[in-house]
């Protein structure tokens, strides 16, 4: 049932292997006639039957269980010693075998006569020859050896950030800043030369979809392309950074992170929740005013703790996320339904904001990186402390004066309803003293209602419920416990003894954790998501695992530049995008170039600007934008049909992506599955997504209202042209282009005016199709 | 099929039920979803040999059983999870989260396809999307082009084929004038991948609107093939699954991987009134399934074809109350045919009351790593790179059941 590899506890190499404990001078010996017995009908079964999965030649020992020695049968495995000598009906081989416990082997049953020696053989005390019974080696699981100090040294995450000096390079006129030098010394070292810098229409096109997603106007091209003065661009970059689309923007890449839906996934989902997008408007909000990252993470892990009135919506980054429940009661599905909800919490905080793959150490030690499974469950404990709950954004007493007067109302309706039905008894009509008695009653319930407060916000939230330390489970299942986990961040992040966390369920002490300056990692990861939203990929590829699996950083020192002068200019995000678009790298053209292609034909090295596609919120609010139908508002419920012209993320969207009307529209657009945090979108180009552009009614339709508005604008049709490429793509059309579209236009020119109109409608929406909407230079 | 037919009902007869019907079940009852377990229930359908191999088939599969020397059934089958939505996960993407690939994509991914016009992992759904959702066609972490397309088997089966432009020049031209602007720019750009795909599949989109509607007209099909398959039935679920495998068999000709078929109707999930449950169950695949496996064979392509007939799980061999059978994954029975499986054979065993498999147990990574190797996969080399390992449709699982290879 749970997905990891099953393999035998070995923590890394630098865990020697160990000799069992057992008490080796009280190997008994055994007559020879038993041990004849054992060689003749046990071993020769035991070999043949449960070796492929019990013994230290397996691929993969299942259940921590060696049947290959006498001690290895008494040490037991997961479930405990395999054999009790001399009593069958108590030893777990014995149930195994019988398909009374686990059902050994799996694929076919002993045979009867197989069981039966087997039982006799527990029953004569399990005899085994002598040279036999001596302790094998195998590996522990025993911490103390591990050297954490040695740990955090042998993989580049793990270190401390640098504050590294940016390199001399060779040309000294390219360079604006130091991320250029960074850049321009790997371009050097390679033999590459930097792409020219991007045309001004190309590069405000591109400011405005990275910070806004949105397209820029015409008069707003015309206005960077002809200013001339010094800032110019840093200007612009500002103006965006003030906008309030910036927020909607880049709310929209943490969402994916916090693998934000409406629904509630599983069976479930048609219900939505009917607060959760009090937790995006929440981080649009803490973006727009440039909420320092720190703070932004301390609030989505304890905000209710940290500020309950302000602070309390962030915490539906976990609160939102898949919560399972059991289908029945029986305490296996109960146990399984509350470790998959603790794996979503733990997967979501590690991957998310620290780039490490910690659910993997679930049910056993991490296979690759230093994260034992005691950690696992040192992370769990604080989650498995905490509950949901929909909760009043606004002081406790408001909330409470409300919450009390609502229930004082419904009491008195019922109340009301009550007396109303003793009245009404054996179909009788009211006397006219009852009759008055309710208009009273009716009268009092409308004065508390029409004085009554409004009602306060509510969010889905987290809620302290408990302060214990929880217990390692093994193999995953909480119904089979190990040592207690105590309630801790991770070693290799804090070294050998962090302090534990003691206050509620120490999610408080857990945001203080992920945010302390010696972490390496929250504010690595951090910067280069950032970057990837940038620059079309990240510096380190796999932006969700640093770990040793993921793939190492291309520019090691400038991810720790950016990441040490983030936290020193105060965790301000709107700096970090300042520091890279006011760069020579982001402003270079996306020009192909063969030689480059030849050398660094992923652009590696960042020689010239990635070519990008945009995502599916940031298409439709373009198409919404340069037909003249977005509608603005920031914020709010979500709506549920695509066809309202909010912009896109505020689109009503499931977990599952197959309950709500715009799932189909949005998966079809690769909008990924809200199951788990999302490390990067997917771009698939696939024939449907062409087929929608041809053939849907809604491009019908936006296509009928750009031509609308280009004929409503523009007076001729070569001023339409000209308006619809300056619209949609930043730019005047050349002339063959311009001629293309007259000749497309004109083919029915002469015919009735009504294909004359058929031809325009058809015309705009093959430009609202092009690739050049979609793709970003 | 959807919802778990259950296996003494249909491939897997077990005497001692009908000795003991009616009596307290003798094997120790595992929990079951409803816990509201009866006593041992016969099953209320008589089982026949048939064909050279004489394997026995319930009168449920009059013409299923017509073909059975070309089955390979394994009666030896388990799954992990005795709900339908973890068990459709676990049978479609051998893992009972949501969110893995499916083996459609899987296959798609591995293989590739062999048709220009249509994508390379079609969905036919009946009206049935088993518990779980879209999710059970999903690519997961793959790629999305290899996630599974769904096709209606009736109308134009996929949304937006039906040309905006009434006259098809129009549409041509419109296509022409957007391959024009988009050459201009990839010319403006230099060489560029992600351009050129995107125009590649504009156009398999244009030849889509094509290709999908002759797919769709059945009436190139003699009517002795429409008849075969049981077009004319007046049984709408027989009538649909009949157009679901008549379709199956047109977009296996025109070259896609994989295809799914979905139930018309009612589930297999009779917790109660399990012999009219069961019987009209039937009575909806039974006609068109047979008329596939002898179509595909008369045509040659059943060689080249992998039929693979299964549930999520089987039911309890005792009653669900008086006269229903609850979920039951201890051991159930599907089948496979054609592409390099041997016919004629059965794979593994229940207990005298087939309620828990005893020899030969098969799991879904042993059915999953079968079928990769019967489509010339190894399922231990068809990995995917994602958080941070090596995945594969069978995870660290999965063994070839050789005993059913030709």
């Amino acid at each position: 049932m749970l997905h990891f590899t099953n393999i035998v506890v070995i923590l890394f190499c630098v865990a020697g292997t160990m000799s069992f404990a057992a008490d080796t001078a009280e190997v008994p010996t055994f007559p020879p006639e038993q041990v004849e017995f054992f060689e003749k009908h046990v071993r020769p079964v035991l070999i043949a039957r449960c070796f492929e999965c019990h013994s230290s030649d397996a691929r993969n020992v299942e259940a921590s269980l060696l049947v290959e020695s006498r001690h290895a049968l008494l040490a037991g495995g997961d479930s405990g010693p395999a054999i009790i000598p001399g009593d069958p009906n108590k030893s777990l081989l014995v149930e195994a075998i019988r398909y009374q416990f686990v059902e050994m082997p799996p694929k076919q049953k002993l045979s009867d006569e197989e069981i039966a020696a087997i039982v006799k053989w527990v029953e004569m005390g399990a005899p085994w020859p002598a040279d036999n019974l001596k302790p094998v080696e195998v590996a522990t699981d025993d911490e103390k050896e591990l050297d954490w100090n040695a740990l955090r040294e042998s993989h580049w995450a793990f270190r401390q950030v640098q504050s590294p000096t940016p390199p001399s390079v060779v040309d000294q006129s390219w360079p604006k800043g130091d991320i250029d030098r960074f850049i321009l010394s790997k371009l050097e070292q390679a033999g590459l030369k930097p792409a020219p810098a991007a045309s001004r229409e190309v590069l405000i096109r591109r400011a405005y979809f990275d910070l806004i997603g949105l397209p820029p106007t015409p008069a707003e091209v015309d206005a960077f392309v002809n200013d001339a003065s010094d800032g110019a661009f840093a200007r612009l970059v500002d103006r965006l950074l003030e906008s309030p689309h910036y927020g909607e923007r880049w709310a929209r890449h943490w969402l994916d992170v916090a693998r934000y839906s409406d629904g509630l996934g599983g069976s479930s989902d048609g219900a939505h929740q009917p607060h959760a997008w009090r937790y995006r408007d929440w981080v649009i909000d803490a973006l727009n005013r440039d909420l320092p990252y720190d703070q932004f993470v301390r609030l989505q892990i304890a905000g209710d703790l940290i500020d309950p009135v302000n602070g309390v919506a962030a915490t539906g980054f976990f609160a939102l996320g898949p919560t399972y429940a059991s289908d029945g009661g029986d305490p296996e599905a109960v146990a399984q339904a509350m470790s998959e909800t603790l794996d979503d919490r733990i997967d979501t905080i590690s991957r998310g904001m620290l780039g490490l793959t910690v659910s993997c150490a679930r049910c056993h030690d991490h296979k690759f990186d230093p994260i034992p499974q005691l950690d696992y469950y040192s992370l769990a404990g604080v989650f498995n402390n905490t509950g949901i709950a929909i909760r009043g954004m606004a002081p406790a007493e408001i909330v409470q004066q409300f919450e009390q007067l609502q229930q004082q109302i419904n009491e008195r309706q019922s109340h009301r309803n009550a007396r109303e039905q003793e009245f009404k008894k054996d179909g009788r009509e009211p006397t006219t003293e009852e009759t008055e008695e309710l208009a009273r009653l009716d009268a009092e319930l409308h004065q508390l209602r029409t004085t009554a407060p409004p009602a306060p916000p509510y969010c889905h939230a987290l809620v302290d419920s408990g302060s214990a330390d929880m217990k390692l489970a093994v193999r995953g299942n909480l119904l089979r416990l190990g040592p207690v986990a105590p309630r801790r961040f991770l070693r290799i992040l804090t070294g050998d003894s962090p302090p534990q966390f003691t206050q509620g369920s120490g999610r408080r002490e857990l945001a203080e954790a992920m945010v302390d300056p010696q972490n390496p990692l929250t504010a690595r990861v951090f910067v280069n998501r950032v970057w990837e939203h940038h620059f079309g990929a990240g510096l380190v590829p796999t932006p969700s695992n640093f770990g040793t699996t993921g793939e190492p950083p291309t520019h090691p020192e400038l991810l720790d530049w950016l990441a040490a002068n983030f936290v020193k200019n105060g965790w301000s995000i709107k700096w970090l995008h300042r520091q890279m678009m006011l760069s020579a790298a982001y402003q270079m053209s996306s020009q192909y170039d063969e030689h480059s292609f030849n050398i660094d034909g992923n652009n590696r090295l960042l020689w010239r600007m990635n070519l990008r596609r945009l995502e599916v919120e940031a298409w439709r609010d373009a198409l919404l934008a340069v037909s003249g139908d977005l509608d603005r508002t920031v914020g709010g419920p979500p709506v549920d049909n695509i066809a309202v012209p909010r912009r896109t993320i505020y689109l009503l969207v499931s977990r599952n992506g197959d309950q709500v009307q715009p799932d189909e529209f949005m998966r079809l657009f690769d909008f990924p599955a809200m199951r788990a945090t999302v490390e990067q979108r997917t771009s698939s180009p696939v024939p449907q997504q062409y087929l929608f552009m041809l053939n849907n009614a809604y491009m019908l339709n936006r296509a009928e209202l750009l031509t609308t508005r280009l004929q409503r604008e523009a007076p001729g049709d070569g001023e339409r042209i000209a308006l619809a490429y300056r619209l949609l793509y930043g730019r005047s059309p050349k002339d063959s282009e311009q001629q293309l579209g007259l000749s497309y236009l004109t083919a029915s020119a002469a015919g009735p005016p009504e294909e004359y109109q058929k031809r325009w409608r058809q015309y705009a929406q093959v430009l609202l199709s092009s690739n050049e909407l979609i793709y970003i230079e | 099929m959807d919802g778990g037919p259950s296996q003494v009902d249909t491939f897997d007869p077990k005497p001692l039920l009908t000795k003991e019907n009616g009596q307290p079940f003798k094997m120790k009852i595992e929990p079951t979803q409803f816990n509201n377990n009866g006593h041992t229930l016969c099953s209320p359908w008589s089982f026949q040999q048939y064909g050279q191999s004489g394997i026995p088939v319930s009168e449920l599969f009059p013409n299923i059983a017509q073909c059975v020397d070309d089955l390979a059934i394994v009666r030896s089958m388990t799954s992990e999870f005795s709900e339908h939505t973890n068990a459709n996960y676990f049978l479609h993407t051998g893992s009972g989260l949501q969110g893995r690939p499916s083996m459609g994509a899987w296959v798609t991914y591995g293989l590739g396809s062999e048709s220009q016009n249509l994508p390379g992992f079609v969905v036919l759904n009946g009206d049935a999307i088993p518990p779980g959702g879209l999710d059970n066609f999903n690519s997961g972490f793959l790629p999305a082009t290899y996630q599974g397309s769904v096709f209606l088997p009736h109308g134009t089966a996929v949304a937006d084929t039906q040309p905006l432009e009434p006259k098809p020049e129009l549409q041509q031209g419109k296509l022409a004038l957007l391959s024009q602007l988009d050459h201009g720019l990839l010319e403006q750009m230099g060489a560029n991948d992600a351009i050129e795909s995107a125009i590649a599949n504009y156009e398999l989109a244009y030849r889509m609107q094509g290709a999908v509607p002759e797919l769709m007209d059945l009436s190139s099909e003699t009517e002795a093939t429409q008849k075969l398959y049981g077009l004319d039935s007046t049984f709408m679920p027989t009538q649909v699954f009949a157009r679901e495998c008549l379709i199956a068999r047109r977009l296996i000709e025109r070259g896609v991987r994989f295809v799914e078929l979905t139930i018309c109707g009612d589930r297999w999930d009779h917790h109660t009134d399990l012999k009219n449950g069961h019987y009209h169950n039937a009575k909806g695949v039974d006609q068109p399934i047979a008329a596939l496996l002898k179509d595909l064979k008369q045509r040659g392509l059943l060689d080249e074809t992998l039929v693979v007939w299964a549930g999520e799980f089987g039911r309890t061999p005792f009653a669900q109350g008086a006269d229903g059978r609850d979920h039951s994954p201890f051991g159930f029975s599907i089948w496979l045919a054609g592409g390099g499986v041997k016919g004629g054979t059965i794979h593994g065993a229940t207990d005298e009351y087939g309620y828990k498999a005893i020899e030969d147990r098969v799991s879904i990574h042993d059915l999953h790593a079968t079928m990769l190797h019967l489509l010339g996969v190894d399922h231990q080399q068809l990995t995917f790179r994602f958080g941070g390992r090596d995945m594969r449709l069978t995870d660290v699982h999965g063994e070839i059941i050789h005993n059913i290879l030709a």
